[in-house]
């Protein structure tokens, strides 16, 4: 019996830049309201397939993916879905913050008014309750008519989470989102990722290993665009199945 | 690749084997020194104990830092904790024969009793548990580790026989009773080492498979 309700479903994926093959045949279940850490060495296919989730892929010329990525069993790669509403309910939040050149405000409202809402109430109520889940309210909500550039890396960064989680996503993926910060800044999403799982799917790429072990529930082990290893992490940490897998985490590999 | 860690590992292994070394020569010791009524060596095996007792420090020290500096998983993970396991188990048995020694003084000096080798017999299977239990953590070698638990049923089984066999002595030989009641701790002795033999298999099972077998000492059907 599965422990929990697959989110979504990856079956048979392979995905192409040009006639280069990147991803081979990957099939993983990615568990609702757990956190899902996909690790393994630069260049393995891991962001690759994170972007698969959203379709983010779509916007590089030249690319084909085959196989299914089903959200609630639905693929998301049928001609009949609408990626813009694909990527509200599967948000990103990318390595190095990139808020908006606008105020703290409407950098999270940003998403909310794309969606046409103009409810100015709601829009308000909405930031709010998205800065406070990204814990970040307590120290911006004097200035929240501020450039969100003057915001420290920490803070940009939850911010952007703020922005992600403001249009009410189901997935969050986030690609490295700590490798720019301080320790300090790291602990801080680290424990807001812990908060945030209650609400959402999460699926991050790290390559801090110990990050891994300590914030995913699951880890997917990636090398040369192959899945080798998925499990519970305290598996994947203490007892491996695969020797591949136990060279790289022990830093035998290579 | 050969990481700062690996040469970390390397280094806490030789202390292992190290201090593995002096405890089984300590045992060694210990028996001869019995069966022999050998007083010197029963007094160097009593004064090397501190020896024993100045690895297991070193070694929870070396396994310390590397649990709080070089963040190591899977195999190198329990590797380290199966040391600090066995540190523990080792430094017990270090204890267990300078005991024995201190008694093997005493009893050096009172007349000798019909048990002595059925005694030594038992010491000497103690040993070759610990022998066995050591090379099947140093390999590692799953296998031979279940041949040590095995080995367990064996030294139990002898400490019982030889417990009722003293007590029927003691009920008719009154004034022998301090001597067998020595003889009774030194039984007891053997067979706690056994135990910690066993539990230093156990140690190496974990290190290899990352199962843990305690009091069960099955790899399968769990």
């Amino acid at each position: 019996m599965k422990p929990y309700n697959t989110k979504i479903k990856v079956k048979n994926l392979n995905f192409f830049y040009g006639k280069k093959q990147v991803l081979f045949d990957i099939s993983m279940d990615i568990y609702e309201n757990q956190v899902t850490g996909l690790i393994g060495p630069s260049g393995c296919g891991k962001s690759t397939f994170l972007r698969c989730l959203n379709r983010m892929n779509d916007l590089i010329l030249n690319t084909r993916v085959q196989g299914e990525v089903c959200l609630d069993n639905k693929n998301i790669y049928d001609p009949d879905v609408d990626v813009v509403e694909l990527r509200r309910k599967v948000g990103m939040v990318f390595q190095k913050p990139n808020p908006f050149p606008k105020s703290i405000f409407e950098n999270v409202a940003y998403g909310l008014r794309v969606q046409g809402i103009k409810d100015k109430e709601l829009i308000a109520q909405r930031v709010e309750e998205s800065l406070q889940m990204a814990a970040l309210w307590d120290d911006v909500k004097d200035r929240l008519n501020e450039s969100a550039m003057g915001l420290s890396g920490g803070q940009q960064q939850r911010l952007c989470i703020a922005r992600a989680i403001a249009v009410q996503p189901e997935v969050l993926l986030m690609d490295e989102p700590a490798s720019a910060l301080d320790p300090i800044a790291t602990r801080k999403i680290e424990e807001l990722i812990f908060e945030l799982k209650k609400n959402f799917t999460i699926v991050i790429v790290t390559h801090n290993m110990q990050q891994a072990a300590r914030i995913a529930d699951y880890t997917g082990f990636f090398l040369m665009g192959k899945l080798i290893e998925m499990d519970k992490t305290e598996v994947i940490f203490t007892k491996p199945n695969k020797k591949e897998t136990e060279e790289y985490i022990t830093g035998r590999f290579g | 690749m050969y990481t700062h860690l690996h040469k970390e590992l390397e280094k806490l292994k030789t202390l292992s084997l190290k201090m593995a070394s002096y405890v089984k020569e300590s045992l060694k010791d210990c028996i001869y020194a019995f069966k022999n009524m050998d007083t010197d060596l029963a007094q160097q095996i009593i004064d090397g104990d501190e020896k024993i007792n100045h690895l297991e420090v070193k070694i929870d020290e070396a396994c310390l830092k590397l649990l709080a500096l070089e963040g190591p998983v899977a195999k190198d993970l329990r590797f380290i904790i199966g040391c600090m396991r066995a540190s523990i188990d080792l430094e017990r048995i270090g204890d267990e024969t300078a005991n024995i020694a201190q008694t093997t003084i005493i009893l050096s000096l009172k007349p000798k009793l019909p048990f002595y080798s059925e005694l030594t017999h038992m010491g000497n299977k103690s040993l070759e548990m610990l022998e066995y239990a050591l090379e099947s953590f140093f390999k590692p070698d799953p296998d031979m580790a279940i041949d040590v638990c095995k080995m367990d049923s064996t030294v139990d089984k002898l400490n019982n026989d030889i417990i009722r066999e003293i007590i029927a002595y003691m009920i008719k030989e009154i004034p022998a009773i301090e001597r067998s009641v020595y003889c009774i701790n030194i039984a007891r002795r053997f067979e706690r080492i056994g135990d910690l033999a066993t539990n230093i298999a156990e140690s190496g099972v974990f290190i290899a498979k990352g199962i843990n077998i305690k009091h069960y000492c099955q790899f399968d059907n769990r």
